[in-house]
Order: structure tokens, then sequence, then C-alpha cells
């Protein structure tokens, strides 16, 4: 140390000033706790059954590296363009801004950045594995489900061939979900870049039972992704009658470009997905929707948003009506209803419904039937539980001896019937077979446990493959972790669409892409949960200096030698992506 | 110009026209208006100052003291509990030798609470190495804090400019403000003697042994001395440029009064209406305001008083155990001189109780009657209280 006095004039000044260095005094071996940086599991991806790192791809996002972003996306899910636009978005609802003010537009970014790569026409780079297997998968049916398989499985180095029995692939998604919801050229790119991997896909060929037989020695394994081919009966006298139709046929009809005529009242019987996006076709076709559901419109199994958006377009429900029989009379349909009414909660937690009343009859031109769907052909369903069968969370697994392995998925084998799920069960199938081809089947359930996100079930091929993903903890983070200090409220996006006149005019699409302003204005509002965004405030924080800031991708850490172990910087990361422990000796 | 203006807008306007380019503080009635102006300065773009938003008192002092080191004019304000909470930081301060200017709002400590005037908060603080000047009125806070940043940048000791809660910081009044050239004139851009440099990073205030620390506490003693000689000096500057002087303090017809009053902040401005009352009615009375209360300037007490019979004290403050502040240290400036004038002690006004007329006549009158004070603090104006639980 030194002491310097300073010039006599005007008055004398006495001022101790030190020019040594304090580096000597290793203040870290004061520490007793010990921050360290710690990436954790957003609550989003936690509950995404595809496990898609969204953290991750809104911080991309926010920085305006779109493309990134999309390439992120689709290492989980190879369907963004898709999902942006037909997923239920489970994801919102465990977003913790919820709890601040009102959850991210997840699925609104992620059809902007598919839209945008696909506008721009970029290829994405996507991690694949370096090894190429000698194995071949078959894959029956071009739904979701398989397509995602053959996304999957060819990135862990397979050769896959998909075998679709219709002259275009796709499955639900092309025949099932109306354009004005999913427009097919959408589709269609997204499927093209499953065959830019060197996927082959069949069409024209549908698979019978015998092809478990004759793959042998051809195909390592076949993966069964055949969905729901067939409409369930309502078992009502009268239903086979002239103007009465299946649901899932009419709306193949309108996929294929054919535009039927309607005329009059219509009745669609049932409360699914299925029954809305009848209704609200029979709309754009002229009829007059009539959806006549058992229960009540809040226990309709579709999607709530389309329910409303059918209301607005002008189709209308009758709850608590149950079709007991269907007859001609003149040139019209009678339907015969039971009223019901609502009498507690049934085993299945849904309202149990009971017979309220004298029936009456209602007069339709025309009766569409949507109460559900089941498998086509027997063989197409996972068989139940045996030796060689393997339920997993999403997908079945059957070993034969010799023969090729088979692996359910879809909506067949998935706990949730939705396109996400059908993404999730093909992504568990083909870790899975990987797992299985690589190490045979022991314990296949516990190996696959290290790449689920977070607590589970959805799994995640970045981590399976290595990539950074995998070094982060699988605690999730809740809301209460966060510090919400460092958030203003800020109002979440609107859907831009087309009016309600406007939509019925056609199948033009209803939901509006976003802008790109919006879109890193949205990604703006995300915690980003779990993640560091370089935010910095552990290095503005830190009394000691200790945060070091490295040029490049190495990010920051800590100098342990004089990191007291304050803390500070754990309590002031905003997003929970530091750790604070007990000092270990 | 004349404006009417808060005595916190007086302050405000002040620092606005002294070109601080910090301010940190932290909100706490009845200081909180001078900040609110100042923040609504920054924000109009008025002022040219980074305003630092902090979490404490403590803290504000504390970001200041790194501001004024790195070579800024800075300023904070606060009061009462504030003030308590920034004790460690105030010595720091004036040991640095760093001239901050703060604004204090004299405000009653806590418990209970209470917002209104007690100097016991500053005084309190009176040992910190800080200058103290005590204000009468708005006019008198907006020149002394203007003054205050030239004072203490001449000696590098910090300055506490003492406002009483509401009667000044809360009311209203015509106050000149002035042309900001004409404070450019009087008050040139701060020129620190000493600065932190990042191209030669050093360590302020580090240990210091038994072989230095004395002479480091003599240096600030005579800066302190220093400041008591100076100030004469910065008034005649500012008397010329603006035509106001207040003087460390203000002598009212002491010179051939028989009892003579020792008050401070707004009592005396009720005090000079019962003099004069007081004269009219033939009583021998003056006035002695006190304003420059550290360095406490003894010599010119003494001086005013000489001849004086009895000097009544009114303290609005207490140091328990030993009584009002003032009193001691009026009785300790007189008590070598020969003939001496007897002292009498008053503690009236704590917390906010109002000083009127009527009290200081009853101060007057027991001044009076009595040779020598029967205790060495009156408590005036006491109401009998029941001490139920």
């Amino acid at each position: 140390m030194e002491t310097k006095k300073a010039s006599a004039d005007p008055i004398p000044l006495f001022i101790p000033q030190t020019y040594t260095s304090t580096e000597a005094n290793k203040t870290g071996s004061w520490r007793y706790l010990k921050p360290r940086y710690e990436e954790k599991t957003a609550p989003c991806s936690a509950a995404c059954p595809a496990g898609e790192d969204i953290g991750k791809i809104e911080l991309l996002t926010r920085d305006g590296l779109f493309k990134e972003a999309w390439e992120t996306i689709l290492r989980e899910n190879p369907f963004p363009a898709v999902c942006g636009r037909v997923c239920f978005h489970p994801c919102e609802s465990q977003c913790n801004r919820g709890e601040f003010d009102e959850a991210i537009a997840i699925h609104q970014i992620e059809r902007f950045l598919a839209d945008t790569a696909r506008k721009n026409e970029i290829q994405p780079v996507v991690m694949t594995g370096e090894e190429r297997r000698e194995e071949k998968i078959a894959i029956a049916g071009s739904g979701p489900s398989g397509l995602a398989a053959a996304w999957f499985l060819t990135r862990l180095g397979y050769r896959c061939e998909i075998f679709e029995a219709r002259e275009e692939p796709g499955g639900i998604l092309r025949w099932g979900i109306p354009a004005y919801r999913l427009p097919p050229d959408v589709l269609r790119s997204e499927i093209a870049l499953i065959e830019s991997l060197g996927v082959t896909i069949h069409t024209g060929r549908p698979l019978g039972p015998s092809f478990v037989e004759e793959a042998r020695g051809r195909f390592a394994a076949l993966f069964l992704g055949c969905g729901h081919g067939r409409s369930r009966s309502l078992g009502i006298p009268g239903e086979d009658l002239e103007g009465v139709a299946e649901g899932l046929p009419f709306l193949q009809a309108i996929r294929r470009g054919e535009t039927p005529k309607m005329d009059g009242p219509v009745a669609i019987v049932g409360g699914g997905n299925t029954a809305v996006d009848v209704a609200r076709s029979v709309a754009r076709l002229g009829g007059e929707p009539w959806i006549v559901y058992r229960r009540r419109r809040r226990d309709m199994p579709a999607f709530e948003t389309e329910v409303l958006m059918a209301l607005e377009e002008g189709v209308k429900i009758r709850e608590l009506l149950a079709p007991v029989r269907l007859e001609r009379t003149g040139g019209r349909l009678a339907l015969t209803v039971q009223p019901m009414r609502v009498d507690g909660t049934g085993p299945d937690g849904r309202s149990r419904i009971v017979e309220d009343g004298p029936v009456e009859t209602l007069e339709f031109a025309q009766v569409f039937k949507a109460i559900g769907e089941e498998a086509a052909e027997d063989w197409h369903r996972p068989p139940g539980k045996g030796g060689s069968v393997l339920a997993l969370s999403n997908s079945t697994i059957t070993v034969g001896d010799g023969s090729p392995v088979l692996i359910y998925g879809g909506d067949l084998a998935a706990s949730v019937k939705s396109v996400v799920h059908a993404v999730a069960s093909a992504k568990e199938g083909a870790m899975a077979l990987d797992l299985l081809l690589r190490g045979g089947p022991e314990n296949l359930t516990g190996r696959l446990e290290k790449y689920r996100v977070g607590d589970g079930p959805s799994l995640s091929m970045e981590i399976y493959q290595g990539g950074a993903r995998s070094k982060r903890s699988g605690h999730v983070v809740r809301y209460g972790e966060i510090n919400a200090d460092y958030f203003q409220l800020a109002p979440r996006i609107s859907q831009p669409r087309l009016l309600a006149d406007e939509r019925v005019r056609g199948f033009e699409e209803i939901d509006l892409k976003i802008s790109a302003n919006m879109a890193i204005r949205e990604a703006e509002r995300c915690f980003n949960c779990g993640l560091c965004n370089n935010c910095d405030n552990c290095y503005f924080f830190c009394p000691d200096m200790s945060v070091i800031r490295g040029d490049g991708a190495e990010g920051r850490r800590i100098n342990y030698d004089y990191c007291k172990g304050c803390g500070l910087c754990v309590v002031e990361c905003p997003r929970n992506a530091m750790t604070l422990e007990e000092e270990k000796p | 110009m004349k404006r009417v203006l808060e005595g916190s807008q007086a302050v405000a306007e002040a620092v606005r026209l002294a070109r601080v380019g910090v301010i940190s503080a932290y909100p706490i009635t009845p200081q909180t208006h001078i900040v609110e102006t100042l923040s609504d300065f920054c924000a109009q773009g008025r002022m040219n100052a980074r305003f630092l938003r902090v979490e404490s008192e403590h803290s504000a002092l504390a970001s200041l003291i790194g501001s004024a080191t790195a070579g800024a004019r800075v300023f904070t304000a606060t009061s009462g509990q504030g003030l308590a909470l920034m004790h460690e930081v105030l010595h720091w301060t004036s040991g640095a030798r760093l001239p901050i200017v703060m604004a204090e709002v004299n405000r009653a400590l806590a418990p209970g609470w209470n917002i209104w005037i007690d100097q016991t908060d500053s005084l309190a603080q009176r040992d910190t190495g800080w200058i103290q000047f005590y204000c009468e009125s708005g006019q008198e806070v907006l020149d002394t804090v203007i003054q205050a940043y030239r004072l203490g940048e001449a000696v590098n000791l910090p300055v506490m400019v003492v406002l009483d809660a509401f009667f000044l910081s809360h009311t209203y009044e015509p106050v000149d403000v002035p042309e900001q050239e004409d404070v450019d004139r009087f008050l040139p851009p701060f020129v620190p003697r000493f600065q932190a440099d990042p191209e030669n990073p050093c360590a302020f205030g580090p240990l210091v042994t038994p072989a230095v620390y004395m002479e480091m506490r003599h240096n600030m003693a005579q800066a302190m001395e220093e400041a008591l000689r100076l100030y004469p000096e910065i008034e005649d500057a500012y008397d010329s440029l603006f035509g106001r002087r207040y003087g460390t303090m203000e002598a009212l017809h002491c010179e051939d009064s028989d009892i003579v009053f020792v008050t401070t902040g707004t009592v005396t401005s009720t005090c000079r209406q019962v003099v004069e009352d007081l004269r009219k009615e033939g009583e021998k009375a003056g006035l002695l305001k006190l304003r420059l209360f550290r360095p406490f300037p003894a010599e010119e007490i003494r001086r005013s008083l000489k001849g004086v019979k009895r000097v009544a004290v009114i303290d609005r403050n207490f140091s328990f155990g030993a009584g009002g502040i003032f009193a001691q240290e009026i009785r300790a400036a007189l008590c070598n001189e020969g003939n001496r004038p007897v002292v009498f002690g008053f503690i009236a006004g704590i917390g906010g109780r109002d000083v009127t007329t009527d009290t200081l006549r009853e101060i007057y009158e027991k001044t009076k009657e009595r040779e020598f004070p029967e205790a060495d603090s009156l408590w005036v104006g006491l109401q009998e209280v029941s001490h139920g639980t």
C-alpha cells in the first residue's frame, strides 16, 4: 500500500490510495455455497408430446434466427407447419407466462417459422447420425406417425420405405383435416422435406396382413401407423338409408376436390373434431349444419376453438339428444332423438347421461354420422399384453422370432389421438427400435428414460443424439422459480383471422400468418424458463466480479477463486438457469 | 425570475442549476417531492443527469460515493429513518473527502411513526464530518444548495442542507430562481482534485495504520476550519451576483438586548415577529438565528452574544440524558467567557408540534422571570398524558 499526499494548494488533502492488487486474496475460500450455471427444462417443452425445445426456439426467434429456430423444431418434429396449425398446443397450457399474464402464442410462432422457411425455400440442416445402418425399415401408412417414423429412423441411419394405400401421402392430414385448417401445399412441403432425406414413399400400395411374413429377410422392422380407417356405426335403425353418410369419407371427397352441393338442414351426429369439420364443410357448401350431440356442448371432445369458430360460421348445436332411429318421410330424413339429461359423473370421468322425457323427431335433408372412427383392419391394432409385447407410452413393440420387429404407432397406439401424439409415438418407436437393434430387448423402457424431456413422457431426439440439450437438467422450472421482477406485462399477440362471412365462402385457410415483427415481439415475451439467454444479470450483480463472459460460444463461467458464494447471481437470474448448492469439501 | 415554489421544488431547482450529473435517492416522506421533481427534470431532458433508482438510502449514498469518485457532481436527499440508515456511509463520504451535497428534510425518528419535523435525525449525524446548514425559507434553501457545492468542492467535504419537514419542504413561497448563466459564473464545473482512473486503477480508502490514520483525521479537521474561514468569501461572491447573503448566523438586535432567542429553521420566522412585538412593548429582546452548525461558528456566537444577559435556546430535538443539542453547543461555546450570558434551554415543537407566538412568549417569560434556569432543559407545552397500556 502506498499513501499519497496531494498538493497543499489550496488546502492539504490526505487521500489514502493503493495500487496493489487484491488478487492475492482468494476470497473463494470463504465460500460455503456454490453457484453454477445449470440449464433446466422449460415446462412447455416437457408438456409438448414431441418434446420440442420451445424455450430455445423462442430465444432464437427473438434474435431473428428464424432458420435456426425452425431447425430446432425439426430435430424433434418434422411437422412444424402442420402442428403450428392443427396442434391443440398442450405446451401453452403449461406456459409459466400464463401465471404472469398470458401464455406465449407458441403455435403461432411455430407456424411462422415453418411458413417463413417454406416461402424462402430454405433447406434445413438436420442432425443425423454418422452411422449408416444396414437394416431396412418398412412403414405401413403415410399419416403423421408413419411419416414421422421415417423422419426419425432415417436420421438414425436406417433406410425407410413407406407403403401408402391411397394415391397421395399424408393420411389424416391429407384426407381428413379440411383445407381451411391445413392447406394441402403446406403438408406437401413438409412431406417433401421428409422425402429429401432419402425416404421412399410407395403410393397406391396397400399392405395386407401377409406382409409381415413377406417382409421377413427384407425388412428388419415394420412400423404400423395405419390409423383409423373406418367410421363407427350408430347402431340404430335406418342408418343405411339413402342420404345418410359417414363423415370421414365426406371430408375425403372434399379433399379430393369434389364440391357436393348442399341444401337445407343437415344433421351431423357426433361431437368430435370430425363432426365439427363436417359441419363447417357443410356450411361452406351451402347446407345448414346442425350438430346433434348426446351430451352437453361443453362435453364435446372437439377442440374448443374449433367449436367456437363453427358457431361463428353458422353451425348450430343441439345438445343432449341421442339418436334413436332414421326414417324417410317424403324427400326428407326424419331423425328421431331421445332427449337426455346429465346425472352425475360416470366411471370414465365424463358426465353420465340418462333419458329425459319423450322422444322427438327432427327433419333433415341429409344426415352425417361422425361419432368416431376405428381401425379398418384388425391386424392394424396393437396386440394386448404378452411375453413379447412391450407397451410403451405412445407405441407398442413386438419382437418376433426371426420375423420383423413390429412397431405399432399413431392413433391406434398413442395415449391421445392427435397429430403431435402421432409424432411422439413415431419418435418413441424409432428410438426404442434403434436401442433394440443395437443392444437387444433388455430393459428397453429403462434405457429410454435417459432421453426423456423433464419428467416425461416426451422424448428428445437431440438428447438421444447427444446434442447440446443433453447437458441440461431434467428439472422442470415452475413459475415460482422465475424472478418475475424482471418482466413487464405485455399482451399476447392475437391470431389474425378471416371474418366469419369470408370463411364460409370457401375452403381458404382461416388463420393468417403473422409478421416477423409480431413473431419477434411474441418471442420476446418468453421467459426462456431454465435457459440462459445471455441477459448478463449474473455479470452485473456479481459483487466480486467473478462472472466471466467468454468471447465466443463458451458463454459465461464463474471464477471460483474469488466467488464468495453470496448467491446473488442465482437469485437475480430471471429464468432459473443457475443453481446454488452447498459447497462440497 | 420569481416563482411560487414549494421548499422541495426550490431544492430541485438549485440542483438543476448546479448542473448535477448523478442523482441517487430512495423515496421517503417528506423528502420525496425533491427527488420526484428531479426525476421529472431528468425525464423531460431539463437536466443532463443520471437518476439512479436504488433499493435503500444506504445504497443511494454508496452509489454516489462511486459516482463522485469518478468525478461527477452528485446529489441525494433523505429524511429521518433514511438518514439513520445512511449513517455508516456518511462517515465514509467525509473520510473519502467527497463533496457530495444532500438535502435533509428533518423528520422525527420512529417509533412511533411520525413524518413531521424534529431535528434529532440530522443532529445525531453531527459528528460524521459533514458540513451542516439549517434553513429558514425556500429562497434560503435554493441559495444554500448552490453555495453548498462551491463550499464542499473547495474543502473536499460533504454538505447537508437541512430543512424542516412540511413547514418548509411542503410550503409554497415566492422564490427568485436565478438564471443558469449567472449560476454558471458562480459555480464552475466540478474539477475533482483526485479521481478514479480506469487507465491506472487503484483502491481508495484501503487499510490505514495508526501511523497515518490520525493525520487523515486531522486533515479533515483542518478542512472544516477552512470551510468556516472560506464561507464568508463564498457568500461575498454569491451576494455580488444575486444580491443575497445569510451569513453563518444572523444576529437581530443582539447588540442592545438583555434576552436573546437562539433559533434554527422555520421557528426563526415566527420568532422574528415575537421579537419585533416585544421590542414595541419596550422589552430588550433579540434573536440569533443559527444557520451553519458544522463547522460550528463559536467565535462569532461569542461575539454576537457579548453583553447579553440571558439566552433562550429553542431546541426542536433532544439528546436523551443530556438535553437540547443546540443549547449544549451554545453553552460549550460560551463557557470560557468571563462575562457570559446565562443559557436557558427550551424543548419545543418536537415531532411536528406547532411552535406559535404564544409558545415563544411563554419561553420569553420563563427566561425573564428567573435569574437561572430551574433545569438544563425545560419542555414547553407538555400536555397531561395518561400512560395507560
